[in-house]
């Protein structure tokens, strides 16, 4: 197949705006790709499925915005070993989370996110990060003897004399809930929750 | 008084190009000046009768020549008024930046006036001075005895001028000598190092006019009028080279067994050893550091050459200009641990694979493992520390690794047929002839996988290479049983020290900094000092020599022609000088210096820029020539032809931003007529009292250009910050002090803001109004 | 070497000790206090929000914002120096504290919001707090007081095989400011040195992650394993009894899922699993219950450790 490139085509744009997302903290990394594989060489996903950062990249370079509905995207570690070895300064790591928010904000990947809504209600109801309980059913049938702890856990923390106490109070809850309303995230959190549960 | 002076002008016709557009008549009447002529073609050779003549009838103190450009014809006229010193002399420019840029032949003709008055005010405040003329001392000191460093000194050596080679370690002939074989571009064929390098080294032996220091080291340097003083410390070799006649008893009774540096610690070598077989001198040497001084060798040597006791000896040496060729190291492994170097025998560098595959190696020419078998597969990893912009890596190209590891592949190769060599590459850079090269290596069966592999893990037996095959698009584990590491080039230790002690420029990278990458490769920032070979940057062999007998004619230019010198140089006056040395520090040329207790400004580097006048508390610097009174003379020369309504922009230019102003006459192209531009010898030397000083007497603005390549750049935009905050504070408007980067080739972008600024003065006047 | 505070730290608290790790807590202070460190804790410190940043459910702006509100915490406190448990919070923290130095729209943008809402006194002022001299890993504070560990080691634990596993946030997200290297982290060999230890150094995929991957290990539970499996393999292949942690999400993956793993394998993974704070606290005498918090572990801590041996002095 022929792919063709118009004269109006300006396929950086798409970099650029990856240059310009805030999380970015290469500079102009991105653009200075050439290829060289050493993210894939490293990459633990890479090594195990069919992701591959090189090929992030070129393809963000070509200007491919379809990259964002690719469902390899979303196998990546967030290990930052590519971030920490590439020897241009770019960082695919940050890029793929860049890509991934790029996604959420053009409608996609919300099934994707539905499944942690949990970290959301948390943060809302305790200020806190607790896995998220859709998850509480295969952790007690992986590792065993879990819930039993879990149950226990006042107990274990008593005995280790652990002070303050694991709730922030009403106040912090409050406090938090505020600044991730204002924020948007609130917003987004319903959004993608309505469109999962119609 | 200066104002008594007799000014004589000489307005120039030049064919018309002037006269058509000025009303010399006009311009005769408006002047009051002892002598007034006007001719058709000023520089022409009857030119210089006509001048001669009026000086002598007229008893001329001082000259005008009102006609083109000083850059096109300052020289010229310098010789016509003698016997006149040259420096009373001047030039309006009256065609470049006035008949060639503007139309209108009344405010053209008043122009020329103000201009031709400008200069007269100026040539006023000139006084004769003579020119500067250096002659520096022949000898030369070149210090590196690697093959850069010995090819400059026998090209100096050979045209007659006496050289040092200053080599740190006990043998000259540096990386070359143990590189094993070098690749030829021509033959497509790999050829005997040594052998290449022999015949040199016994040139450079053989010629009386070089003197090798072998265990030395400069610790100390002085530049004093061109002079270098070195203080070169020489470590004792122990062995007394004049006796020694390198029969080798010695090392066969030395018990003490230690890695052999010179075999990059592959094989052992004794206490007392001879670096390798054709070193120079021709001579063993004690290895202080590991020697059991149990005497052995002493009791053995017939010659009686063995001298156990030595201290090192400092000498002075006084050379003309120097040479530094300190050559380059290898990237430390430790610094990628990921690769296995540190851990396994089998993950060699190339430098290692070079002496493995060398004849005069530790395998003898073997290509063995650690375990005495020949490998099966050899996987090469290229840019190890090169093109790496994390930390302790470098951003550069090494230049040279592509070709080495296919030459060191061939060699392979060649020897074992049935070894699989894979060089795995991000690019392959083979300029030139070399691409013919790699053609020829494929051909050899040599494998190449375009990745850069992320780890080297040892598997049982073997090493697994984790890379991704990019062209595939595949992440490959390669088993292989030796693996080969194509290592950074970096700047020597002996690069680093040497750059602190003569205090040269350096780059990012670390590597001696030439003058300008292109036009003055061979130069670096402080006179009389050249550079050459991998002290520079990474380069080969053929780079290195040719740099290096490049580095010799620069050399030879300042022997034979010595250097002639603009006189408006800084002088101190040692009565004032506190020697507080703020002005060492400010000098951005690095003229300054402390010797004997004074401050020595050297007139080579000197360009009178005036800086290091700004911190001098004492004020016991002054630079020669009046600067500073020239221009608050050219200021009120051009401020006095004012006229009611008239708007007058002063424009400081220096050399290359002038330049770009005459392209713009040269290419016919205009400016407004209240553009007036006024050369400097350096933009800093336009302070913010001239500034002041030609705002409160009738500028309407100030517009100063420099091109960004001048070191004083930086340093001049924050000046100009400065009097711009400082004008807004006396409540002038700072909008009518502007700094622009100029370009000489970008003259149409320099009309252009002349224009713009014009406007932007207009549009105030009309505010203020 | 940069200069690392022993005082006005804020030991910032972690969701995933909390809950799952516990001992670490009480072990970072078992030891902190051994070795002379000056912190407090906050019960208004609120999680980095790293896990549902991490599982892309937090974007920056919310992640700083957070983050704005936990600096103010610290700094009001006059405990400017932030030491994280995790690998994940120091990395999101030092993240946010970069990022809203360096970008003045992020800054302003979040200040705005703050003062539109009431909540100026959250404000963030740039080089509020300073990323490399006030954002720390707690290891990096226990290399700072290095000289002092020696003389507080009671037992000897330098019988067992020790390996240590270097949580991929502390040593890879900031490469710049990670004591003792990424290519071949050794801060904590380093350490387990000074308790009188030797680890067993590299070994392969010592620098690799350890496969939560956040979102791989609930939603791709194959990845994640697998990759938790190439380094599960290398340990047992260099028979090591101890890995030695940083990370309590790292720490989770190894500790909670080597019975599953070893399943998946078909190999018996016997390794017990110890944050650094942990093994430096039994080696500095704590109790397994009272500081090290061992019912909390999924591999029983005393499978391997049967009994201490004192040093001798």
């Amino acid at each position: 197949m022929t792919s063709q490139q118009k004269i109006t085509d300006s396929p950086i744009d798409f970099a650029e705006d990856i240059i310009e997302d805030v999380k970015n903290s290469k500079d102009d990394g991105v653009l200075k790709c050439v290829q060289c594989g050493m993210c894939t060489s490293t990459c633990p996903a890479a090594r195990h499925s069919d992701y591959n950062p090189r090929d992030i990249i070129e393809r963000v370079l070509d200007g491919d915005v379809t990259i964002m509905e690719d469902e390899n995207i979303w196998n990546c570690f967030y290990c930052y070993t590519c971030h920490s070895v590439c020897p241009v300064g770019n960082s695919v790591c940050e890029v793929n989370q860049i890509l991934k928010q790029f996604a959420i904000t053009n409608g996609i990947g919300y099934d994707k996110l539905y499944e942690y809504m949990g970290f959301a209600d948390s943060y809302f109801t305790a200020a806190i990060g607790a896995i998220p309980e859709i998850f509480f059913e295969d952790i007690d049938r992986d590792v065993p003897g879990w819930w039993d702890f879990r149950q226990n856990l006042d107990e274990i923390r008593d005995e280790l004399e652990l002070d303050p106490p694991l709730m922030p109070s009403k106040e912090v809850i409050n406090e938090v809930s505020k600044i991730l309303t204002i924020t948007g995230f609130k917003d987004k959190i319903d959004k993608i929750r309505e469109s999962q549960e119609e | 008084m200066r104002d008594d002076l007799k000014v004589g002008v000489f307005l120039c016709e030049c064919g018309g190009n002037i006269a058509d557009i000025i009303d010399l008549d006009e311009v005769r009447k408006s002047l009051d000046v002892e002598f007034i002529g006007q001719f058709e073609n000023l520089c022409s050779l009857n030119g210089r009768k006509i001048i001669r003549d009026a000086i002598f009838d007229h008893d001329l103190d001082r000259v005008v020549v009102a006609a083109c450009s000083p850059i096109s014809h300052e020289k010229t006229f310098q010789d016509y008024v003698k016997p006149l010193n040259p420096y009373l002399m001047d030039m309006a420019n009256i065609r470049e930046q006035c008949s060639w840029v503007h139309d209108d032949r009344k405010r053209a003709t008043h122009k020329a006036i103000t201009l031709i008055n400008a200069s007269i005010e100026k040539v006023k405040q000139s006084d004769a001075v003579d020119p500067i003329y250096c002659q520096t001392p022949k000898e030369v000191a070149v210090i590196g005895g690697g093959i850069a460093g010995m090819n400059a000194a026998l090209s100096l050596a050979k045209q007659g001028t006496k050289v040092t080679i200053i080599e740190q370690s006990p043998s000259i002939g540096g990386h070359m000598a143990k590189i094993g074989k070098v690749f030829s571009p021509v033959k497509i064929a790999e050829e005997c190092g040594m052998c290449l390098l022999n015949p040199i080294l016994n040139e450079l032996v053989w010629n009386e006019n070089i003197e090798v220091l072998t265990n030395s080291k400069v610790i100390e340097a002085e530049r004093r009028a061109g002079t270098y003083n070195l203080i070169v410390e020489q470590s004792p070799r122990y062995v007394d080279t004049e006796k020694c006649i390198a029969c080798g008893k010695c090392a066969e009774v030395c018990e003490v067994e230690v890695p052999n540096d010179w075999n990059d610690n592959l094989s052992m070598r004794k206490a007392i050893y001879r670096p390798f077989g054709q070193s120079y001198p021709e001579s063993y040497v004690i290895d202080m550091d590991n020697c059991s001084k149990c005497g052995d060798c002493f009791r053995t040597c017939n010659m009686k050459a063995i001298r156990l006791k030595g201290k090192p000896e400092k000498t002075l040496l006084q050379v003309g200009s120097i040479i530094v060729a300190t050559g380059h190291k290898l990237f430390d492994m430790e610094k990628r641990p990921e690769y296995g170097y540190t851990r396994y025998a089998d993950v060699i560098t190339q430098s290692e694979l070079g002496r493995i595959t060398g004849v005069n190696g530790p395998t003898k020419g073997k290509l063995l493992k650690s375990n005495g078998e020949v490998p099966k597969r050899v996987v090469m990893i290229q840019c190890v520390g090169s093109r790496d912009e994390k930390p302790d890596g470098h951003r550069y190209c090494s230049k040279i690794c592509c070709t080495v590891a296919l030459k060191n592949a061939n060699i392979i190769k060649h020897k074992y047929p049935d070894t699989d060599v894979l060089i795995c590459y991000t690019d392959v850079r083979t300029p030139g002839m070399f691409e013919k090269y790699y053609k020829h290596t494929q051909e050899n069966e040599v494998r190449f996988l375009r990745g850069r592999p992320g780890e080297v893990v040892k598997k049982g037996d073997n090493f697994i290479v984790r890379t991704e095959d990019t062209i595939k698009g595949e992440f490959v584990e390669i088993e292989a049983d030796m693996v080969v590491l194509s290592t950074a080039m970096e700047p020597s230790l002996g690069t680093r020290e040497i750059a602190e002690i003569l205090n040269i420029g350096t780059t990012e990278d670390g590597f001696i900094k030439e003058s300008h990458p292109k036009i003055k490769p061979v130069a670096t920032d402080v006179q009389g000092i050249f550079v050459c070979g991998t002290a520079q940057d990474p380069k080969d062999i053929t780079d290195s020599i040719m740099q290096a007998t490049a580095a010799a004619s620069k050399v030879s230019e300042y022997n034979y022609g010595g250097v002639e010198i603009e006189p408006f140089i800084a002088e101190i006056d040692n009565e004032k000088c506190t020697v507080c040395g703020d002005c060492i520090s400010r000098c951005k040329y690095k003229s300054m210096s402390i010797q004997d207790d004074e401050i020595y400004i050297d007139p080579m580097s000197c360009t009178g820029c005036g800086k290091c006048l700004v911190g001098c508390k004492e004020r016991a610097i002054t630079v020669n020539g009046n600067v500073d009174e020239k221009i608050v003379a050219t200021i009120n020369g051009v401020l006095s032809k004012k006229r009611e309504g008239e708007r007058m922009i002063l424009v400081f230019l220096d050399n290359i931003g002038y330049t770009a102003a005459d392209n713009i006459g040269v290419n016919r192209l205009s400016y407004p007529e209240s553009i007036h531009i006024i050369k400097v010898i350096s933009v800093n030397r336009v302070s913010p009292r001239h500034i002041r000083y030609a705002l409160e007497n009738g500028a309407d603005g100030i517009f100063i250009g420099e091109f960004p390549g001048d070191l004083m750049y930086d340093e001049v935009e924050r000046k100009i910050e400065k009097v711009k905050e400082c004008i807004a504070e006396m409540g002038q408007n700072s909008e009518r002090v502007t700094f622009s980067k100029v370009y000489i080739p970008y003259f149409t972008g320099l009309a252009r803001k002349l224009t713009d600024f014009d406007k932007k003065i207009v549009e105030l006047n009309e505010a203020e109004l | 070497m940069k200069n690392i505070p022993d005082k006005d730290l804020l030991l910032f608290r972690s969701c995933l000790v909390s809950v799952e790790y516990p001992g670490v807590e009480a072990s970072t202070k078992f030891v902190f206090d051994k070795l002379g460190i000056d912190y407090a804790i906050s019960d208004k410190q609120t999680c980095c929000t790293g896990l549902g940043h991490y599982s892309d459910v937090f974007n920056q702006i919310d992640t700083t914002a957070i983050g704005a509100r936990n600096f103010k915490v610290a700094r009001e406190l006059n405990r400017p120096n932030l030491v994280m448990m995790c690998a994940t919070c120091y990395a999101i923290n030092k993240k946010s504290v970069k990022l809203l130095n360096k970008k003045d729209d992020l800054r302003e943008h979040i200040n705005k919001l703050f003062d539109e809402n009431g909540l100026s006194h959250l404000k963030y002022e740039k080089d509020d707090l300073k990323p490399t001299e006030n954002i720390f890993h707690v290891v990096d504070i226990l290399y700072g007081k290095k000289d002092k560990i020696k003389e507080n080691i009671k037992y000897d634990l330098s019988d067992y095989t020790i390996a240590t596993h270097h949580g991929c946030h502390y040593c890879k997200v900031h490469y710049e400011d990670t004591i003792g290297g990424v290519r071949d982290p050794n801060i904590m060999d380093e350490l387990i040195e000074e308790c009188g230890c030797k680890t067993i150094g590299w070994y392969d995929h010592k620098r690799a992650t350890c496969g939560t991957g956040f979102r791989q290990r609930y939603s791709n539970p194959d990845l994640s394993f697998t990759a938790t499996a190439d380094k599960m393999n290398a340990i047992a292949d260099e028979d090591v009894d101890i890995l030695v942690h940083l990370c309590p999400n790292c720490h989770i993956q190894f500790d909670r899922y080597q019975h599953l793993i070893s399943e998946r394998e078909g190999r018996n993974f016997r390794a017990i699993h110890l944050n650094i704070t942990q093994f430096m606290a039994l080696a500095m005498g704590g109790d397994f219950d009272k500081v090290i918090g061992a019912k909390a572990h999924t591999v029983p801590i005393d499978s391997v450790i049967k009994e201490l041996k004192e040093v001798e002095k």
